[in-house]
């Protein structure tokens, strides 16, 4: 590879790097206390606030167009200007050379458009912001604290999946499991470093990092039993249709059921997102209660996967059905074309549509999930399904485990470990040195931002873990270095002395990494949190200074003999 | 140019002082009633409170101290005035969980007045690891261990390989000697602290290694025990500078830094100092070992395949058949000076890279030419 395809691939890898970090940075050091607050707003907060401050700016809108129209725009509120364009241009209306607070109305057809352009600008941003906060390094509990949430194991719910009263030991065995299963969830990749904890008897208390969200935390809880497949009950549903069409408001709480749904039969709500990701109740439909005779319990799912529709890129689920499955799905799809079939999760229907055809092969595409939803369904599936009801006693949030001197004096320490190593690098290895340093910042780089893209939990551990991986990863740098004298020593020249040294370091860097590669590897698959989490960073860490050390200092080495072809190598005293 | 250091020499005595450390560290973990749990291993209370007369968490922190495993941490807003409080259950208390939780609400009233503490709910807590861990990662553990002796056993030979492992069990038990010894108590922190002493000695125990495999063909003629000794001096800087400079980084945080972290870096200065002890003395000489068994094992074979004849051909090397005999035990480790008729590695490698660099005579004048351009 010449010179240049290598800096190239450097620099883009840096890039690309710095595209991942870009979310933390931004997160920590440059967005104010308000606009984390505003991230951590939960989707019935953000939409409340987002119409709250769209009612107050309009009224404020208003109030200035009668007292002074042609005084300009407040700058707050010029993001208002884009639609009014837009609108000016659709009704190809000549375009105001200054947009005063009049003109700018004017370029809304009614108060309810810009109610809603105002609105939705208070959303993007809100969404925008929670969208940098899905992509920060979380701090860990030590550092900043979490989620508390005390669950409670539904003893009922365990006696009706036996069909008898479970005895102790049962219930202990289904707590037990549960607990097992929950920490799989929480901590796909190992990093979330949760502290779940067995409490008393049947209930579990759970520490996550990060921000007091309810929807991450169901996202845990949700059992596969609750996404069944139902025959929707048409002519009921189309009746019932007309009453809600007569009565608006009209629900089967208050009003009852009517006669006209017969029995083996219920009304269900049926419930869309909004935008704001929150179920939106649409109307309520008539299915088919019995799952097993009108319909397909959500235990013969084997697989979900997330995709897009091609066409109209929206989200699809995929499912697999296993054999039973797929056998009785043939055949309630072909004793149904021409009727519905309604998804059912947590006793609400997401989507239904109309059965065109018997569908054979156990492979089942819906639409009607959003992102998330599709996103959860799926890892729920991954999991395993729980074996008792978990109910939420009690969600709070809590305070860093650790006091802030504690953390302090650790931040700074290691930062002071760091700087010793770069320090005694350029001392050691002179020129070399700094090549070193460099290499070891870029690495730390490397490591931070593939962390990034797995949602790392910071502890303090795992920092001082971090620093330590950077700092073995001095070896390779040592090693290489090493060889360059000896060869150096020998009478070669710098570019020589530089090639043969790489060459004959590379097989033992490669070596003493791969070994320790695979060691982290196995650890990583043990189901536990700062296990996981500390083999997942070492084994980044060995991916990355690998690279650092073999193909970014080579590319430095080469410039600096071959293109600046500098005559003596500056890698030790009295050389 | 540099003397070589008989390291194998005194390989006898280093593995003694090694076995009774290890045995030492081990028992007296075991007359402790072993290890010295953290509260991410063990039970203990849980309990939230509420302080009606103004309190920080630092000061409930403080009224608190003493205590084992002690874990504040506020709950909810600062406003609130909630805290929620974690003590391990150590086995030393009788009737802990009805003992604990009172305990904390006096030693709380003592500090903030009496009356002024509500206790909200109490509760005894398990461990944050339930379940198989140990199971599961002894299991895992074991599967590393097995891939790890494969791949070296390609890139390297199966002498290579058990070595490797040999050193690698060795640091493992010494560190855990060591923590049950001191009594240190074994967190998340601790776990991630022998990790990472096994990734780094491993690490540096390859890296002889390699040297070694390299001067096994560069010194053809020598015993095994001078390739050795040669290939561990030559890597000796490198090993020092490694070990110095990461020595540097935690000795910066055990000294600045304060609690757990401070025993992570504890255990990481152990760890570091075996790791380097380890791969020069104890790495190598299983390899020395393992070599010379084979090498006799070897020999005994052809013996009975050849009789006699064979037996004479060893005479032809007078050198490596000098090596060959294993010393007796007690002569090495009384140092009594053995007859080294080492050739100098310097001098043989410059020979060596003289005569390479005249074979690949044509090609540098080409790479001469490609740099005018």
């Amino acid at each position: 590879m010449s010179k240049r395809v290598r800096l190239l691939t450097v620099l883009v890898l840096i890039i690309i790097g710095g595209f991942f970090v870009w979310p933390t940075v931004n997160w920590y050091f440059l967005l104010s206390p308000q606009e984390q607050e505003l991230a951590r707003l939960s989707r019935t907060q953000v939409r409340e606030y987002a119409q709250d401050q769209a009612r107050t700016t309009l009224l404020e809108l208003r109030e200035l167009s009668t007292e002074s129209p042609q005084s300009e725009l407040p700058e707050e509120y010029r993001f208002l200007i884009d639609t009014a364009r837009e609108n000016y241009r659709l009704e190809e209306r000549d375009l105001p050379s200054t947009w005063v607070v009049r003109d700018v109305l004017a370029g809304f057809r009614s108060e309810r458009e810009a109610f809603e352009a105002i609105e939705s600008h208070h959303r993007d941003r809100i969404q925008q912001l929670q969208s940098i906060r899905d992509r920060i390094i979380q701090l860990g509990l030590d550092l900043s604290g979490g989620v508390n949430v005390v669950l409670e194991a539904d003893r009922a719910s365990l006696a009706e999946r036996l069909g008898e009263d479970p005895t102790q030991e049962q219930m202990d065995e289904a707590v037990s499991l549960a607990l097992e299963i929950l920490s799989n969830r929480i901590d796909r990749f190992g990093i979330t470093e949760p502290q779940i904890r067995r409490m008393d008897q049947a209930r579990i208390s759970i520490e996550i990092p990060g921000d007091d969200d309810r929807e991450r935390v169901d996202s845990f809880l949700m059992g596969r039993g609750s996404l069944n497949f139902h025959i929707v009950d048409d002519e009921a549903t189309a009746e019932l249709a007309q009453l809600q069409q007569q009565q608006p408001g009209w629900s089967p709480e208050v009003d009852g059921v009517p006669d006209f749904v017969p029995a083996g039969s219920r009304i269900a709500e049926y419930v869309t997102r909004d935008q704001y990701g929150i179920d939106q109740f649409v109307r309520y439909i008539v299915i088919r209660e019995d799952v097993s005779e009108h319909g397909l319990p959500g235990q013969h799912i084997t697989e979900a996967q997330v995709g897009r529709d091609p066409l109209t890129n929206r989200p699809l689920v995929n499912f697999v059905l296993d054999g039973e499955g797929t056998r009785r799905f043939s055949v309630l799809t072909r004793d149904n074309v021409g009727s519905s079939m309604a998804i059912v999760m947590d006793d609400r229907v997401r989507a239904y549509a109309t059965i065109q055809e018997e569908i054979p092969t156990g492979q089942v595409r819906i639409s009607g999930f959003d992102q998330d939803q599709a996103q959860n369904i799926a890892r729920v599936l991954r999991t395993a399904a729980l074996p008792i009801d978990l109910n939420v006693l009690n969600q709070q949030t809590v305070g860093a485990q650790l006091g802030a001197e504690t953390i302090q004096a650790g931040l700074r320490a290691i930062a002071l470990g760091f700087a010793l190593v770069m320090i005694f690098m350029v001392i050691y290895y002179k020129g070399a040195g700094i090549i070193a340093d460099l290499v070891l910042t870029l690495n730390l780089f490397f490591i931070v931002s593939i962390l990034s893209v797995f949602n790392l939990t910071l502890t303090l551990t795992s920092i001082a873990g971090v620093i330590l991986t950077v700092g073995m990863a001095v070896d390779a740098n040592v090693i290489i270095f090493e060889r360059i004298k000896e060869e150096y020593r020998l009478g070669k020249s710098p570019q020589a002395a530089v090639r043969a040294g790489f060459d004959k370091a590379f097989w033992t860097v490669m070596d003493a990494n791969i070994t320790t590669f695979i060691a982290a590897v196995f650890l990583s698959q043990l189901g536990s949190g700062p296990i996981q989490g500390f083999a997942v960073t070492l084994s980044v860490g060995i991916v990355s200074s690998m690279f650092t050390a073999l193909f970014v200092s080579r590319l430095v080495f080469d410039f600096s003999t071959e293109v600046l072809r500098r005559s003596k190598l500056s890698i030790a005293w009295g050389l | 140019m540099r003397k070589v250091i008989e390291f194998t020499r005194i390989r006898f005595f280093m593995i003694a002082v090694s076995v009774i450390v290890i045995i030492a560290g081990l028992t007296s973990t075991v007359l402790q009633q072993g290890f010295n749990l953290g509260i991410d291993f063990q039970a203990g209370s849980s309990q939230r409170v509420e302080i009606s007369a103004p309190a920080t968490v630092e000061q409930v922190r403080a009224a608190l101290e003493g205590l084992p495993g002690i874990l504040v941490q506020t709950v909810g807003g600062e406003e609130q005035q909630q805290f929620s409080i974690r003590v391990r259950d150590t086995g030393a208390i009788e009737d802990f969980s009805s003992v604990m939780p009172d305990r904390v609400i006096s030693q709380l009233e003592a500090q903030f007045g009496s009356g002024t503490v509500e206790e909200l709910e109490s509760a005894y807590v398990g461990p944050r690891f339930a379940g198989d861990l140990a199971g599961q990662a002894a299991m895992l553990t074991s599967l590393a261990l097995a891939l790890i002796l494969m791949y070296l056993w390609f890139r390297f030979r199966l002498g290579y390989a058990v070595a490797a492992i040999a050193t690698l069990v060795h640091d493992v038990l010494f560190m855990l000697g060591f923590i049950g010894a001191l009594q240190l108590e074994v967190s998340t922190a601790t776990i991630a602290a022998v990790l990472t002493i096994v990734g780094y000695s491993l690490n540096d125990t390859i890296v002889i290694f390699d040297r070694i495999r390299e001067n096994e063909t560069l010194l053809r003629d020598a015993p095994f025990s001078t390739i050795i000794n040669t290939s561990i001096t030559q890597s000796l800087s490198r090993t020092l500078i490694t070990s110095a400079t990461t020595m540097l980084a935690v000795l910066a945080i055990f000294i600045f830094a304060t609690g757990t972290i401070q025993d992570f870096a504890l255990n990481l200065m152990v760890g570091i100092v075996v790791g380097t002890y380890s791969s020069i003395f104890i790495a190598s000489p299983t390899l020395l070992g393992w070599h010379r068994r084979q090498r006799a094992r070897s020999k005994k074979k052809q013996m009975e395949k050849y009789g006699r004849a064979a037996a004479a051909e060893p005479a032809k090397r007078p050198e490596s058949a000098a090596a060959d005999v294993p010393a007796p035990a007690a002569a090495a480790v009384s140092g009594e000076p053995q007859p080294v008729t080492v050739p100098d590695a310097e001098t043989v490698k410059r020979e060596l890279a003289q005569r390479k660099q005249q074979s690949a005579g044509k090609n540098v004048p080409r790479s001469k030419r490609k740099k005018k351009k």
